[in-house]
């Protein structure tokens, strides 16, 4: 087997992609096409003062402060404060790192939920690695807004399930914005999603096929064979056709693309991981994997994170096993464990589904402590979409995406009260700003305040 | 993280409450009201045995500190019993696609207390269930729904046939043929056909406009107010509708059910004594239906004086129940207090299906704080087993199972 993917892409590497931008050749326009335009909003430097911080890296909540400088934390502990800085006195409460959903729909099945708006899965062929997400978002799905309320700065909008190879996906940036290239985040790698089980045999089964798990296998590698080819073709230099399909499983093959796969049994995430060794590509993460308890050491050999539900099952045959303590006990097995929401209403209480699920594994004899569950609500999910060196700690030199409780986040009755996107306040409960879609105007303003 | 002294056998073995005396001190105690009071508890198979301010603990007993006795959950709305897995298909009898009949459907008929599902859900608390079918083919009715408790016994069906269940808003309107004035005529004349039900039918089996005899006569017990209908609806002008069909039809115990918009008709719904079942979560505008959706929408209800229940209506299936308390946590976080969230998962539904079973809930904290979870159960005095297939396979793959044998042998 090849040397792995690294999960985080080196910052290096991903400037080399940019610079790539000025000799545009036919085959660097997929390079340049739907760039991000995303932009911080302006923000005074800050010192959060008095916070229980924890960062998502330790296993500890410390006491401390932590300085914002140009939307980047420039420092976390405690040390002489700057002359002239704005200061914020936390007062003591809990300071974490801006929670990331790895796997949303937000914008691609947007509230309200009707047919014309419903763009998140090209249901036409088991095989449409050519389509993207971020081309099906709608920015403003109210969605969005709420989700940031519950301390979500980054979200990863996936295709749907119906596909064996569904299409690349995005990772944006919650920031309120009235198109999806303002919220992507620059320089995040794409993914391609992939499902495994039930639902592609039953779209497909009437449908030509697949019809069967078997087909589905055969469905995986009959594409990576014309993947591994139309590789060979594009090393090679010289003219070819692009081809967009094979394009971005060739970029997978490349390790420029993460493989984020849609897959619930044990017995069948195993199957995947002997393909990803056949074909020399890495599955980065599996998500729903509601059997991902059974295997957990396999995972932690084969460096494949999980994504989890808390307690969601028995919905459909191949979540029939699902337990409480599923993300307890595959990080018990020193995989990469994470939650997810798959939900516009879960993804603004995901705090509350680790909470959940973190107690239920401590209850089963683990002794896993908050600051080590954190990793499951932002460095996890960062690690996984490689942008661990941008978010999902409070570490010097990466953007201040941060979170401050009232209350504590592992507890039914805390709740975010103030979000930051790189040192910018987005969202203050006590001020009473968030961000309104186009859609909630004119409505709003039925609704009264209840005296 | 908070302390959790239960002996470590109880931890891992799980040998529930059976036959094991519990000595809780200094617990919470939480009465039909909802309201709190501190005192010791000695428990004996799930039943309280003695309690007082200040009890030694009794031999043998293991203790628990800071744990907090309530009555049992009620789940206002559930599709317990009715479904092994989610999906279409045989061992999925939520609802009937093909059918000749709607009223006279009887949820009790599909009801399985061998379920899987009921073990699952009756570890979060829950004791009692109302078991709903949804609406199928072109009828706005389900048919008609259950209570059941969740003890898994043949004999755990408290009420066969407790209410009639109806789809309106935009689910109603599929059903009814394309527009909401085709599911109120079907309902308005469904309650003509049921009114005069001696009289339609009495020469004539096709007497009625929209129901045939045995759909009417089940209905015809929700038009005389013997039990209640229970209407799926959202919008707050689709609210008002029904309103106007109970001034007309001022014998039907109506509840509402979803009732997104619910805050801005809380009055109207007061004033006509009309009950609602509210997910105090839901504060997306799912649906045109429910733009209106906010999360302080039970605080209306409350402080228009509507009787309420709160429940878990998301989208996922027949395990949603097990969420209650959660969903009753984030009520006190937006606008209710603790009793009054309790009491709306767990003596306000009881107390409108005439449930009088005594239950004893234990749990190991705040029973509405996310992080909690119950320890021991009883219902009617029968101590409840805590365990269930989703324990069992907990244990099997547990990562601190000291049993090492291979995973199909332990």
């Amino acid at each position: 087997m090849k040397n792995l993917l690294p999960l985080i892409l080196p910052l290096t590497a991903l400037a080399a992609c940019q610079a790539k931008e000025d000799t545009a050749s036919d085959t660097d326009k997929s390079e340049v096409a739907f760039a991000s335009t995303y932009a911080p909003q302006a923000s005074p430097d800050m010192l959060l003062k008095n916070a229980k911080i924890i960062d998502g890296v330790s296993n500890e909540i410390r006491e401390g402060d932590i300085l914002i400088s140009e939307g980047r934390i420039s420092y976390v502990g405690s040390g002489s404060i700057p002359e002239g800085i704005k200061q914020i006195d936390v007062d003591g409460r809990f300071v974490t790192p801006g929670i990331i959903d790895i796997h949303s729909h937000l914008g691609n099945y947007p509230s309200p939920g009707v047919q014309a708006n419903g763009d998140g899965n090209e249901v036409t062929s088991p095989i449409t690695s050519e389509v993207f997400a971020e081309h099906g978002v709608w920015p403003q799905d109210p969605g969005f807004d709420e989700a940031l309320q519950g301390g979500v700065t980054t979200l990863h909008i996936l295709p749907g399930s119906a596909n064996l190879f569904g299409g690349r996906g995005v990772t944006l940036r919650n920031m309120p914005s009235h198109t999806v290239q303002g919220m992507k985040f620059p320089n995040a790698p794409y993914t391609l999603k992939m499902a495994c089980g039930e639902n592609p045999k039953r779209v497909y089964g009437s449908k030509g096929g697949p019809g069967s798990r078997m087909g589905n296998v055969a469905g995986y590698r009959k594409n990576w064979i014309k993947a591994a080819a139309y590789k060979v073709k594009r090393d090679k230099g010289g003219d070819y056709d692009r081809d967009l399909q094979l394009e971005t499983l060739a970029d997978v093959l490349d390790g420029k693309i993460l493989v984020q796969m849609h897959c619930y049994r044990a017995d069948e995430m195993i199957q995947i991981l002997d393909i990803a060794k056949e074909f020399d590509y890495k599955v980065t993460t599996f998500h729903h994997a509601v059997e991902a308890y059974k295997i957990g050491p396999e995972l932690a050999a084969s460096d494949t994170c999980a994504a989890m539900w808390a307690d969601w099952g028995a919905f459909k045959m191949e979540s029939f096993d699902y337990i409480n303590e599923n993300v307890p006990f595959v990080h018990a097995a020193g995989a990469c464990a994470m939650i997810h929401s798959d939900d516009p209403n879960n993804v603004q209480r995901l705090n509350q589904e680790v909470a959940k699920t973190w107690a239920d594994g401590n209850r089963a004899g683990l002794n896993i402590s908050k600051a080590e569950a954190w990793k499951w609500l932002s460095t996890n999910p960062a690690k996984a979409l490689g942008i661990l060196e941008e978010t999902g700690t409070l570490e010097e030199g990466k953007r201040a995406d941060i979170v401050i409780w009232d209350g504590d986040p592992f507890s039914t009755y805390g709740r975010p009260s103030t979000v930051m996107l790189d040192g910018a306040i987005l969202f203050d409960r006590k001020t009473g700003l968030k961000p309104m879609s186009d859609f909630r105007l004119g409505y709003s303003d039925l609704s009264g305040d209840l005296k | 993280m908070r302390a959790l002294l239960i002996t470590s056998a109880l931890v891992f073995v799980a040998p529930s409450a059976f036959a094991q005396t519990l000595f809780l001190d200094n617990a919470t105690v939480v009465d039909a009201n909802g309201a709190q009071s501190q005192m010791d508890i000695i428990l004996k198979d799930g039943n309280i045995r003695q309690r007082g301010a200040e009890i030694p603990a009794p031999a043998g007993a293991d203790t628990v500190t800071g744990a907090w006795v309530t009555p049992g959950l009620f789940a206002s709305m559930s599709s317990l019993g009715l479904t092994d897995i989610g999906s279409t298909g045989p061992g999925n009898d939520v609802s009937s696609e093909t059918s000749k009949t709607n009223v006279s459907e009887r949820a009790v008929d599909s009801f399985n207390p061998r379920s899987i599902h009921i073990p699952n859900v009756r570890q979060s608390g829950v004791t009692h269930a109302l078991v709903a079918p949804r609406s199928g083919g072109n009828s706005i009715f389900a048919g008609t729904g259950a209570i059941v408790s969740l003890t898994g016994e043949f004999d755990s069906v408290l009420k066969s046939d407790a209410f009639v269940m109806v789809d309106l808003g935009e689910t109603g309107t599929i059903r009814a043929g394309g527009s909401r004035a085709a599911a109120m005529a079907q309902l308005r004349a469904a309650i003509y056909d049921a009114d005069g039900f001696f009289k339609r039918y009495a020469n004539d089996p096709t007497g009625g406009d929209v129901l045939s005899r045995q759909d009417a006569l089940a209905f015809n017990r929700a038009t005389r107010g013997d039990i209640p209908m229970v209407v799926r609806v959202n919008r707050a002008a689709d609210i008002m509708r029904l309103i106007d069909i109970k001034q007309t039809s001022k014998s039907l115990d109506i509840i509402i059910v979803g009732a997104a918009e619910a805050w801005e008709v809380a009055d109207a719904l007061a004033k006509n004594n009309i009950r609602v079942i509210i997910d105090p979560l839901e504060n997306l505008p799912s649906a045109f239906e429910s733009v209106g959706a906010r999360l302080d929408n039970v605080a209306f209800l409350e402080k228009a004086g509507v009787d309420y229940a709160i429940a878990n209506l998301s989208s996922l299936g027949v395990t949603k129940p097990a969420a209650l308390a959660q969903h009753a946590g984030n009520a006190v976080v937006h606008g209710l207090t603790w009793s009054q969230a309790f009491s709306a998962i767990s003596s306000t539904p009881s107390s409108w299906f005439g449930v009088d079973d005594s239950t004893t809930v234990v749990w190991d904290g705040d029973p509405l704080e996310i992080t909690s979870a119950s320890i021991s159960m009883s219902i009617d005095g029968e101590s409840q087993a805590m365990t269930s297939r989703q324990k069992a396979l907990r244990d099997r793959y547990n990562p601190t199972n000291p049993d090492k044998r291979q995973l199909k042998y332990r």
